[in-house]
């Protein structure tokens, strides 16, 4: 289940492999209620379902709202303000006055601690003296959450163990997070701010987790799962202990449906574009899996764990359109949103949006929209026509020229996606889902020269597909600064199954972080027991050919090696349910049954379920087999 | 149909086609704007994925720009605002050299088209067949290139040749064949040649993607409708410039301002500006300011322009786009003899990074007294520190104090003016150097009071373990950050060796143990503070 601002999705896979996909409103007031509702929505019988994932934006907003726990940080004297030194990037580059987010832990809550690591080892030592000190000082300010992040922690946590085990004995049941139990990699800004990120969220995720937990237990449903940024699953208690692990939970299972269905399709290296109502995001598929890398900031917080890689624009169905003091169209990043949402949804709304753009042009038809909202064209075009006068333009090349102004954005965003990961559109497959996407996907993949779409079946609901499909994954890490060269196989598989020990999982796999000398980026490969330095050195400089478009004659080390326990997620078939209603060739409606027999050609508009597909002149729609279409140039082989 | 009536047919058309095309102008512009902005943050992303140099990689000292074939910039992905509107010089420099389609040159000679010997600015003549359609240009700060110092970045040089090797427009590529032997003698004048030879490898390739994305605009949209596209987003740019200017039209007035010294001696070096928006155009006549000196606080001209634009565009919003349209808004005069507007020989390290700060400082300043909302002064430097030892150098600026405005409190710790680099790690700097940094903290009360205070600076104390020569290029060390309507100045930067204070500008041997301590500078604050009579 994924649970959105405006819709709450739900994708059920049968025993058989079967989806039986739902779209009811959100509840924002109490989360809780929606969730159940949908599952009743559902109608599976009590005790029927064996798992439930659902994606949450609690840990988002949380720090959105600056509304987590009060937490107290023990961070090394001397280095005591690295939540407001930050990276020193200014907020804007030239909006002077504007201001970072304020740290989650203000200085008065910060605890200096007696102690001194450097690469040499142990400068000053922790004291008695000096850990009674500081867990004195800790207490007393009324800590819910203690956080300890120390200088070179990563190497040797000594210290960071011997305090917190200090504030645990001081005060039993004290919630304590060390940074290096959060994340043991190098970097002491990034570190910090992720455990700090973890203590802070840690206490709301575990109540909203009960809560959830018992009103869902209560309807006979099993506990629920949650989907971590990093694109896996994992069940509710473990979940609350990786609170900054969920930060990202929300657009994950979109890209990780989207893998789904390209692998199905029979390709392997796509961008994703999910459209909703306020925004687009962007993803990347490589090698028939959803990328996955450490990184991403939410409010202003960095946390650099693994999350898959998505990157957001407000561009979306409600962005509105306006003409600025240049007398230029423009369009964004303000939104209607749901309330009031597009002038056409006949909800309050006025100001002309994306989405009236489309009812316009008639790409977007008479029938309703997802979660019973009924269109009103005319005020769609009462808007865009307001908005056309002011400019001195006519309306329907105003309309054209929005959704073009929407599409760029979005183009833009597949383009940074792509070409920071050295990936080429030419040779990828766009796949278009969430309730916008197949509305543009023609012209993003023209902007992009992209040769080829695919809209996947259940495209308004993928991301709820992706969350139940997701495998259960839980990840382990350790620093390994170390060269290749002085990494034999012995140490390194002791290593491996160091991390391996503390985890559980059917399926194992590492990778390390590994970079040349002196750099300060690191690029991931695969290794594993057996390997030993030099593979990883060959594969590195590979990686790094493949990503950079070079490779250097210079000593590469290790920084960091991870490891991914994971079992498989559920099964499933996708294929057109024969069941369902025959494609209706008058009405170009789809509803996930029996396909037409010829492609349909552009331009043409083709209801979907819960998502419209505009098939743009030049283009052609080919019905997919599996569900879902494909979509192709006129001309194309 | 008489001759006249066949004239006014065609003027009739003709009206009737300008119109249609204001209106297509219109409703394309934002699309044309994201279109050619995704080129330049294109050439970005590739620059920073493939640099070598932390200096590029990390903390982003670079720029990439595009330029239609008549010199005119389109779109420019800064990081850094030095960078901004310097690079039309660059392309000039070019064009006087008569390039030839596929030519790709190397620059950095402050005289044609560079800025200071470390910024290596490469331009690709971008081949359309047998014409050059347009230009792809990267500005990339290395950390070496040779000279005196290591780093490149000396105190006390008095002539450009002691900075560094010195590079006129040069072909690094003929119609798209490399010239081997001229790299080699650029990579035989520098301290780390293979760390250049790798960043200089991620500039040509996004030299390449500019060019394949301008290539491929053209193609789309035809020689004669791109040309219309450029001179329709120009025009934008300027027209949001002007609009922004008319709501101070008539504004005027004076200011004054000082650098600590040029590097060779402490004296005042005094800047003045008579400042003026006129007719929607900010005119800035710098007479008064100090001749060319001695030391390397010069800067050349583009330098200036780049600091008048950097100012121009913090009154603007965030979302005009950065081309060469704004630009046209700024008309700038200068004495023939003038530090603003330095000539050979002159040596210009510091005047990039410390005389671009004081532009921006007295432009800011002049803009305040002539009635426009602005923030206070900020920490007004970079706090440039250069450490080098047997077989290692390290670089890095500091942040400082923001200075506080009507709308809030001056942002902490941050850089302000014409640079935005990232720090650099404390743990990644001790495993790669043999300095432990003692103290790394806010330089807590060092922002000016007020009723919004001025952000303040940090304190950055490095305990060296090696025997070294450290370089201080820094500034505010006498004079404070001023505080407005009422606020209070800001801290002074103070630099310590063992607790002694150092000049602004210096060069020490340390040996180990030696602590030095950086502390930068706070901003000013804004309004008297509540309570204060």
């Amino acid at each position: 289940m994924d649970v959105g601002g405006t819709y709450t999705d739900l994708a059920a896979i049968g025993a058989d492999g079967v989806i039986t996909a739902r779209k009811v409103l959100s509840t924002p007031d109490d989360q809780g209620v929606g969730v159940v509702e949908a599952l009743r929505a559902l109608g599976a019988p009590r005790g029927a379902v064996e798992r439930f994932v659902h994606g949450t934006t609690v840990v988002t907003n949380l720090l959105l709202e600056r509304t987590g726990a009060r937490v107290v940080l023990c961070a090394t004297a001397g280095a005591t303000d690295l939540l407001e030194l930050r990276r020193q990037e200014r907020a804007s580059l030239y909006d002077l006055g504007a201001h970072h987010p304020a740290p989650l832990v203000p200085p008065e809550l910060v605890v200096p601690v007696p102690e001194r690591r450097t690469p040499a080892g142990v400068q000053q030592a922790l004291t008695a003296d000096g850990v009674a000190e500081v867990v004195r000082e800790a207490l007393a300010r009324g800590p819910d959450v203690v956080v300890v992040a120390l200088l070179h922690a990563y190497e040797d946590a000594a210290h960071e163990r011997l305090l917190a085990d200090a504030l645990r004995a001081a005060r039993p049941g004290l919630a304590v997070v060390t940074a290096t139990e959060v994340l043991p990699e190098i970097r002491e800004y990034e570190r910090t701010a992720t455990a700090v990120a973890e203590g802070y969220a840690r206490p709301g995720v575990a109540r909203y987790l009960e809560r959830l937990g018992a009103r869902v237990r209560d309807a006979g449903f099993p506990a629920p799962a949650v989907m971590t940024s990093g694109g896996g699953m994992r069940a509710a208690d473990e979940a609350a202990r990786h609170a900054a692990s969920l930060a990202l939970s929300g657009p994950a299972g979109g890209v990780v449906g989207a893998a789904a269905v390209l692998r199905a399709f029979g390709a392997s290296d796509a961008l994703t574009i999910d459209i909703g109502g306020t925004s687009a995001d962007a993803g990347i598929i490589l090698g028939g899996e959803a990328l996955v890398e450490p990184g991403g900031t939410i409010a202003g917080v960095p946390i650099a764990l693994p999350r898959v890689l998505v990157e957001t624009v407000s561009a979306g169905g409600g962005s509105i359109a306006w003409r600025d003091d240049g007398g230029a169209l423009r369009v964004g990043p303000r939104s209607a949103g749901a309330r009031p949402g597009p002038a056409a949804f006949a909800l309050g709304g006025t100001e002309p949006t994306v989405t009236d753009a489309q009812v316009v042009l008639g790409r977007i038809g008479g029938a309703g929209m997802s979660g019973g909202v009924l269109l009103e064209p005319r005020r769609a075009h009462e808007a865009v026509g307001a908005l056309a006068a002011a400019l001195g333009t006519p309306p329907e090349a105003t309309a054209e020229a929005i959704i073009r102004a929407a599409d760029a954005e979005m183009a833009r965003a597949l383009r940074r996606v792509s070409v920071d990961r050295g990936a080429d559109p030419r040779r990828c497959t766009l796949v278009a889902f969430g309730g916008g996407g197949p509305l543009h996907a023609c012209a993003l993949a023209d902007a992009l020269g992209m040769p080829a779409v695919l809209v996947p079946p259940y495209a308004g609901v993928l991301s709820a597909v992706g969350l139940a499909l997701a495998p259960e994954r839980r990840e382990e890490a350790m620093s390994l600064l170390e060269p290749t060269d002085a990494l034999d196989a012995r140490t390194f598989r002791a290593h491996c199954d160091a991390l391996a020990a503390r985890t559980t999982g059917a399926e194992r796999s590492w990778v390390v972080r590994a970079r040349y000398v002196g750099q300060g980026h690191e690029v991931e490969v695969r290794a594993g027991p057996g390997d030993a330095g030099p593979e990883i050195a060959e594969r590195f400089a590979a990686a790094h050919l493949a990503r950079y478009g070079f490779a250097l004659p210079r000593a590469v080390e290790c920084v960091a090696l991870r490891h991914v326990a994971s079992n498989p997620g559920a099964r499933v078939a996708f294929t057109r349910d024969a069941s369902a209603a025959a494609f209706d060739l008058r009405s170009r409606t789809d509803h996930g049954g029996p396909a037409p027999t010829a492609p349909i050609a552009g331009p043409a508009s083709l209801a979907l379920s819960d998502a419209t597909l505009w098939v743009a002149a030049g283009w052609r729609a080919t019905p997919l087999a599996m569900g879902g279409w494909r979509l192709e140039r006129e001309g194309a082989a | 149909m008489s001759a006249r009536e066949r004239a006014r047919e065609r003027a009739a058309a003709g009206a009737a086609a300008a119109a249609s095309t204001e209106v297509s102008e219109r409703l394309e512009l934002s699309v044309w704007a994201s279109t050619v902005a995704m080129i330049a943050e294109e050439m970005g992303a590739v620059l920073v994925r493939g640099a070598l140099s932390p200096n590029i990689r990390e903390r982003r000292d670079a720029s990439c720009a595009l330029f239609d074939a008549e010199g005119r910039m389109v779109a420019q992905a800064a990081h850094i605002p030095v960078h901004l509107g310097a690079l039309p010089e660059s392309v000039r420099a070019v064009r006087a050299a008569r390039p030839r389609p596929g030519d790709v040159f190397l620059l950095n000679s402050p005289w044609q088209g560079g800025s200071h010997l470390p910024d290596l600015t490469m331009v690709e003549a971008i081949a359309d067949g047998d014409r050059v359609a347009g230009f792809a240009v990267v500005r990339a700060h290395h950390a070496d290139v040779g000279g005196m110092s290591p780093g490149s970045m000396p105190q006390g040089a008095t002539e450009l040749v002691q900075e560094g090797l010195v590079l006129p427009p040069v072909r690094l590529e003929r119609a798209g064949v490399p010239d081997t032997e001229l790299l080699a003698l650029v990579l035989a004048n520098v301290r780390t040649p293979e760390e250049r030879r790798g960043d200089l490898a991620a500039q040509r390739a996004a030299c390449a993607a500019g060019a394949a994305g301008w290539r491929s605009l053209l193609a789309r949209e035809g020689r004669e409708r791109l040309g219309m596209i450029t001179a329709s987003l120009l025009d934008y740019a300027e027209r949001r410039a002007v609009a922004r200017l008319r709501a101070f039209e008539g504004a005027h007035a004076t200011a004054e301002d000082a650098l600590e010294g040029d590097g060779v001696s402490e004296h005042d070096v005094p800047l003045r500006v008579q400042l003026a928006v006129r007719d929607g155009a900010l005119h800035l006549d710098f007479a008064g300011s100090s001749p060319m000196v001695r030391g390397n606080v010069n800067c050349p001209i583009q330098v200036t322009r780049a600091a008048a634009l950097f100012v121009l565009r913090s009154l603007l919003d965030d979302d005009v786009p950065t081309n060469e349209g704004i630009a046209r808004a700024i008309h700038i005069v200068t004495p023939d003899d003038c530090c603003l507007a330095a000539r050979a020989p002159a040596a210009v390290a510091a005047g990039n990074v410390e005389m671009s700060q004081r532009i921006t400082d007295l432009l800011f300043a002049a803009l305040d007294a002539a009635g426009v909302a602005v923030p206070a002064q900020g920490q007004g430097t970079m706090n440039n520190v250069t450490f080098g030892g047997a077989g290692w150098t390290f670089y890095e600026t500091l942040g400082g104090g923001q200075g506080a405005s009507a709308q809030g409190p001056g942002p902490d710790a941050v850089h302000v003016g014409m640079s935005n680099t990232r720090n650099t790690p404390i743990e990644s700097l001790e495993r790669a150097y043999p300095i432990v940094i003692e103290r790394y903290v806010i330089r807590r009360g060092s922002g000016g009071a007020g009723a919004h205070r001025g952000g303040d600076g940090v304190v950055r104390a490095y305990r060296v373990l090696a025997p070294c020569t450290v370089t201080l290029l820094t500034e505010r060390r006498r004079r404070a950050p001023r505080g407005a309507h009422g606020g209070a100045d800001g801290a002074c930067g103070e630099n310590r060796l063992n607790g002694e204070l150092l000049p602004a500008k210096c060069r020490r041997e340390l040996v180990p143990g030696d602590v030095l301590e950086i502390r930068t500078p706070g901003g000013g604050g804004w309004g008297p503070e509540r309570g204060a009579t």
